[in-house]
């Protein structure tokens, strides 16, 4: 049963696991959002960039001063060199994760869906099976809000960082830099220190493999838990026993002001993601002094 | 382990499904925008370079043109006052010349006038003198009843008008 009840209560979806749509297989809630964001995404920028002039219309000048700024971002932190080659990545990620972050914050994602008919058009979101699943699937879930989605961001980044590690500094390089002596030691100091800069190496290794989960979870935990404080802050008033227009009233005021800052955790989860990845690429490709280039 | 990653909602299929809808953003959004874009920034940032370096050139051609207009103005001026100096002196002795000339015409034809003057008094006081004479002869001849010949003519006449003051 499809529930258009979504204009006034904001319900999350049910579960952090993105739920498989109703017949479709692996064809998620998330994976169908991150098709509509992404279609979205080509579709303004092919628009904006169809026809380039060099006195640009107002969608071309949009795109521009986005991408302008945006490489002006980049290559401040990875600089000259490696900006040309990370950039498109690292846009890529921010415009992806901010338009997946507030798409998630129309109204209709997450409260669209199937679940317990408790109405002509309304289904129980709290609903909860007897082996403690919720029954309710939204038809939208934020592309963010899924794991799955957000270790693929971070996957994608991880490759592209590895990538340019290796064209940067070469397979030894790279090892170099990771297990190497730092600090431009010299003589007998640098072979007494070996163990330990080895040993700095290793954690280092356990840090990148970590980098994928940490950016990942980091994400999908704030979407989430924005998803979530929409939706508590939407039966708020059903909770604390108001009456029934009360409650109605109250589920669209009580969220406003949480959807103002998730507004703000939107834009600012987009930023740290792709500026982690653009210090990750800055670390993993600057030369140490005295290396050959 | 798995344990965390199924309440998460991990799966390998929806992964890599999202893994294919991120490489695809990735790959289009390379070629048709970020491509395009830096491209359209990098010439407009050169025809910007360039545009400037027109501007100092023409500023710097301005520059050379103002200042050689501001010599030539110069130099027209004093051309100018130059050829004024010279015709007012020119002016001025061609007056003085004219002046002179006039002058002297005037002097020449006061000096013919004077001449002619006197040469018209000669002649009318010869004329008169002659007339007199001629008077005194006649007189004389019809006072004595005697013709007188050429030599008491002349001599009377020349008494006559020698006792004439004129």
């Amino acid at each position: 049963m499809v529930s258009f009840d979504s204009v006034l209560p904001m319900l999350a979806a049910g579960g952090i696991g993105a739920p498989t749509l109703p017949s479709l297989g692996w064809f998620t809630n998330s994976i169908f959002v991150a098709i509509v964001v992404t279609s979205a995404i080509l579709l303004f920028t092919r628009m904006a960039t169809r026809r380039m002039e060099l006195i640009p219309g107002t969608k071309q000048n949009l795109v521009e001063y986005l991408i302008e700024f945006l490489y002006g971002q980049v290559e401040g932190i990875v600089g000259k060199h490696v900006a040309p080659k990370a950039f498109p990545l690292l846009a890529t990620v921010f415009i992806f994760i901010l338009v997946s972050n507030w798409f998630g914050l129309l109204p209709g994602v997450g409260t669209i869906g199937w679940g317990e008919k408790v109405g002509p058009f309304l289904v129980d979101s709290e609903f909860v099976d007897a082996g403690g699943h919720h029954t309710f699937t939204p038809l939208l879930r934020p592309a963010t809000a899924d794991l799955n989605m957000t270790l693929a961001l971070a996957t994608v980044f991880m490759v592209v960082w590895f990538y340019l590690s290796i064209k940067e500094l070469g397979v030894w390089g790279t090892l170099v830099h990771i297990f190497g002596p730092k600090g431009g030691l010299q003589g007998m100091l640098k072979y007494m220190l070996m163990p330990i800069f080895i040993f700095v190496g290793i954690i280092e290794v356990v840090s990148i493999v970590f980098r994928p989960m940490s950016l990942s979870l980091r994400l999908l935990g704030n979407i989430f838990a924005g998803e979530t404080l929409l939706h508590t802050m939407g039966n708020l008033g059903a909770t604390i026993g108001l009456p029934v227009w009360a409650a109605k009233i109250s589920s669209v005021i009580f969220p406003l002001p949480f959807y103002f800052m998730e507004i703000l955790v939107g834009a600012l989860q987009a930023t740290v993601f792709s500026l982690l990845c653009a210090v990750y690429i800055k670390l993993a490709t600057t030369h140490e002094e005295g290396d050959h280039h | 382990m798995a344990g965390i990653l199924e309440t998460f909602g991990l799966d390998w299929a929806k992964f890599l499904s999202q893994v294919i809808i991120v490489l695809i953003v990735y790959g289009i959004l390379s070629k048709y925008a970020f491509g395009p874009v830096l491209s359209m920034l990098d010439a407009r940032r050169r025809r910007i370079a360039e545009g400037e370096a027109n501007l100092e050139t023409i500023k710097a051609d301005l520059g050379k043109a103002e200042e050689k207009v501001r010599a030539m103005l110069e130099k027209a001026n004093a051309d100018a006052e130059r050829l004024i100096t010279e015709a007012r002196d020119s002016a001025e002795a061609v007056r003085a010349q004219k002046t002179q000339e006039a002058i002297k015409e005037a002097q020449s034809i006061l000096e013919k006038a004077r001449e002619a003057s006197r040469l018209e008094h000669e002649a009318a006081l010869g004329e008169l003198k002659r007339d007199f004479g001629r008077l005194v002869i006649d007189a004389t001849s019809k006072v004595t009843g005697k013709v007188l010949d050429d030599k008491d003519q002349k001599r009377i006449n020349e008494e006559a008008v020698g006792q004439v003051a004129l």
